[in-house]
């Protein structure tokens, strides 16, 4: 099981019923397949950065989940069959969640080396300047 | 007008004092670059929309690694510009 984000863009014309029709459609596809939604999060009505399907205003919606790849195909699938999705982004953040658990930690080591004793205190310069 | 610095200053150095640039995300403690921060994003894409080079923002090199990939996916979702018109 991997952790993955879609968020898309539906159509600003498109009610608010109209978005949680979409985003019941892809939580059925996600928990049917064996996924496990963590949030849905409607972002709102925020203007996009450019055009897009000579649209300038959109309906945001994030979906974080843990997934596997079977079902991020069927998801995206699905949303470009949409015509009310204008725009959809699917990233994986597994990875980097690791990444700041691991660094956090490392983070809490060095400061419970640093009050113990002063012994660490010649390398303290090297790691800062690496962090 | 060089003659009357170089009394004063080694050869090759600046002539005027420059503040050293710190790299914001270390400086900050920002761990993940996240690509929904528009507000963190923005601060480095000029009004060109261009991403801003290092040597200019003084941002570290992982750092600026992780920003680019935030910025290239906040781009793509429409939350920064590509170019603007």
């Amino acid at each position: 099981m991997r952790n993955y984000e879609i968020m898309f863009i539906v159509n600003p014309n498109a009610t608010d019923e109209e978005v949680d029709k979409i985003n019941g459609q892809i939580e059925g596809i996600i928990t049917s397949g064996g996924g496990k939604i963590e949030k849905i999060e409607k972002m709102g009505k925020r203007r996009l950065a450019y055009e897009v399907d000579k649209q300038r205003e959109g309906h945001y919606v994030l979906i974080v989940m843990g997934a596997n790849g079977d079902i991020v195909k069927e998801c995206e699938r699905r949303l470009r069959v949409m015509d009310a999705v204008i725009k959809y982004i699917t990233v994986r953040t597994d990875e980097e969640v690791r990444r700041f658990e691991k660094i956090r930690n490392y983070r809490q080591k060095r400061a419970a080396r640093r009050s113990s004793g002063a012994s660490a205190a010649p390398s303290q310069s090297s790691e800062e300047a690496m962090q | 007008m060089r003659s009357a610095t170089k009394e004063k200053r080694p050869a090759g150095q600046k002539q005027y004092y420059r503040r050293k640039k710190v790299c914001k995300f270390c400086v900050e403690r920002i761990d993940t670059i996240n690509y929904k921060d528009v507000k963190l994003l923005s601060q480095f894409v000029p009004e060109r929309a261009k991403i801003m080079p290092r040597r200019i923002s003084g941002v570290c090199s992982p750092h600026q690694r992780q920003l680019n990939a935030a910025i290239k996916k906040a781009r793509n979702i429409a939350l920064l510009p590509f170019a603007t018109e």
